[in-house]
């Protein structure tokens, strides 16, 4: 704070705005092994996530032939948060799978 | 990353490849959904980017992390993560002089760069004279962080912005305006460095002079200087979209430190925007759209055939979003002498401009990859640049403001418009009689 008495002092209020904590979550458990799994792919609508999941896929069937791949293509950046008409198609579509690797394309 | 939490709140384990610039914005995104410890795995792919031998190169080089994510065991912390504290913020969060003030805020992340009003507790009550809302009533809670928009907040960073008591309905109005279209958020912190721009219809626009005519969205008039200044406030204090942490624009946009506008309703032979949009023609209001760019032109004649020619023969391909057709109250009289509705122009530019069947061709580009734009246009689509949709109905705008000129323009880029009413005080009148005599006063030379 200035110690010069000539200069206006100004006490301020914050602009940060308060949030209300959250419940947390935590993650789901992992599977031990990805051979013999289900592993989905969630591409969004960003044009470079095919292309990263084109090559995840190759590098996961290479390592795990044994493994299986499922795509699932949103229309825009988050098919959970958008695309409200999808959800069903959305839950089951995760209910068959055993991982899910996804490319946000950013 | 919210259909990764998805997925893991689904008893799924997910891993979710990012670009590693983008790694703190993921996070906070993750965060802001209740999971601060998603797994990510950062690579070096450019966002958005199409060169296959560097996205080869990259996921090959990560995919042991890919496969780590998925199964190694989770962490104590992972599995149930530590609560964040309550954040209790002191009333009065600083004091000293007015550069003090500013060096403090500036190093808090709270300003746009610019010098601020400092936000004392008597500012902040003037303030709160605009509006006849409490000052704990909650706007809305503003994603991602889902920081409180109360009305108290607003006036904060409304005194910041250097804005009038009498901006407060607009700006409790814009808050309505963020908190309503579910992907400003996301225009706010994406690469495309979407700008919000805000269009004022109804008495409101004269009451506090929000300029509508010659350089409506240049600086110089408090209104439309700081009624876009304080949005952008807001966006970075309760939004919580900071540059570089979540704002992740590629180039930015000049438009984010305020891109405000009255339409012209004086001198627009059509009905105003908000009055199109379902509201009373007596009616305050604001609407908020996010274009990315902003072009002018000279069209090819100031007539209706000129200036359609000049829509639908330049805008670009390669463009995304809604179209904002910006159009001088000439030219809108030009169009309606001749009988054209703001519909019918529409109409017109929707069915009207088209790729030209050889462009992509020409380009260089096969419409049979997966990642060039040509490619989205499926079966009875047609290569029409603008295509109405469930979510977007209505791809094409039509905006009515600035001086008399032949200069047109294009607004390009973003969601489909959100207006809401701005609801006046019990005693509007008396304010803006206090604050009308705040203008510029320019000398002659």
């Amino acid at each position: 704070m200035t110690a010069d008495k000539s200069v206006a002092s100004y006490e301020v209020l914050s602009p940060w705005a308060e949030a209300d904590p959250i419940p947390l979550k935590g993650l789901a458990p992992r599977v031990a092994d990805l051979a013999g799994k289900k592993i989905g792919l969630l591409c969004n609508n960003k044009r470079a996530a095919p292309l990263i999941l084109n090559v995840a896929e190759r590098l996961l069937k290479e390592r795990y032939p044994t493994s299986e791949t499922s795509w699932f293509y949103a229309r825009s950046f988050s098919v959970s948060s958008l695309e409200a008409d999808r959800k069903a198609e959305f839950d089951d579509w995760i209910k068959g799978l055993d991982a899910v690797v996804a490319a946000v394309g950013d | 990353m919210y259909d990764a939490i998805y997925i893991e709140e689904h008893d799924t384990p997910a891993v979710t490849f990012a670009f590693e610039h983008f790694f703190n914005d993921a996070m906070s995104a993750a965060s802001s959904k209740g999971m601060p410890v998603v797994r990510i795995v950062p690579e070096t792919i450019v966002s958005e980017s199409t060169v296959v031998e560097d996205i080869e190169a990259a996921i090959t080089a990560v995919a042991d992390d890919m496969v780590v994510a998925l199964t190694r065991p989770l962490t104590a912390e992972e599995k149930s993560p530590r609560p964040r504290e309550p954040e209790h913020p002191e009333k009065i969060v600083f004091k000293g002089s007015l550069e003090e003030v500013n060096r403090f805020f500036y190093q808090r992340g709270w300003t746009d760069g610019l010098p601020v009003i400092p936000p004392t507790e008597a500012a902040v009550a003037e303030m709160l004279t605009g509006t006849d809302l409490p000052a704990d009533h909650l706007v809305a809670e503003l994603e991602p962080r889902r920081g409180k928009a109360t009305v108290e907040k607003i006036a904060i960073n409304a005194v910041m912005a250097g804005a009038l008591p009498t901006y407060m309905p607009l700006l409790i109005a814009g808050v309505q305006c963020l908190a309503d279209n579910p992907v400003s958020g996301m225009m706010a912190a994406s690469t495309g460095s979407f700008s919000p721009f805000w269009l004022v219809n109804g008495p409101v626009a004269k009451d506090i002079q929000v300029i509508s005519s010659y350089g409506a969205t240049n600086p110089g008039n408090i209104a439309n200087a700081a009624i876009g200044r304080a949005m952008g406030l807001i966006t970075k204090n309760i939004r919580g979209v900071r540059k570089q942490i979540e704002d992740m624009g590629v180039f930015g946009n000049p438009g984010k430190y305020s891109w405000v506008a009255a339409e012209n309703e004086e001198y627009s032979p059509w009905e105003p925007l908000h009055v199109e949009r379902g509201f009373k023609k007596e009616d305050s209001a604001i609407t908020l759209t996010f274009p990315q760019s902003f072009q002018q032109m000279m069209p090819f004649g100031t007539d209706d055939k000129g200036i359609l020619a000049t829509v639908v023969g330049s805008v670009s391909p390669a463009r995304m979003g809604l179209f904002g057709l910006l159009l001088t109250p000439a030219h809108a009289k030009s169009f309606a002498d001749r009988g054209w509705t703001k519909k019918a122009i529409k109409e017109y530019i929707v069915k009207n401009t088209i790729v030209p069947d050889d462009y992509f061709p020409r380009l260089g580009l096969k419409t049979d990859k997966p990642f060039d734009r040509g490619n989205v246009t499926g079966p009875g689509l047609g290569p029409q640049i603008f295509r109405p949709s469930p979510r977007d109905p209505d791809p094409v705008q039509v905006f009515v403001f600035g001086g008399f000129g032949s200069w047109m323009g294009f607004m390009q880029g973003g969601p489909p418009p959100v207006t809401k009413k701005a609801e006046l005080p019990g005693n509007w009148d008396k304010l803006v009689a206090r604050y009308k005599n705040i203008v510029p006063s320019y000398v002659r030379y």
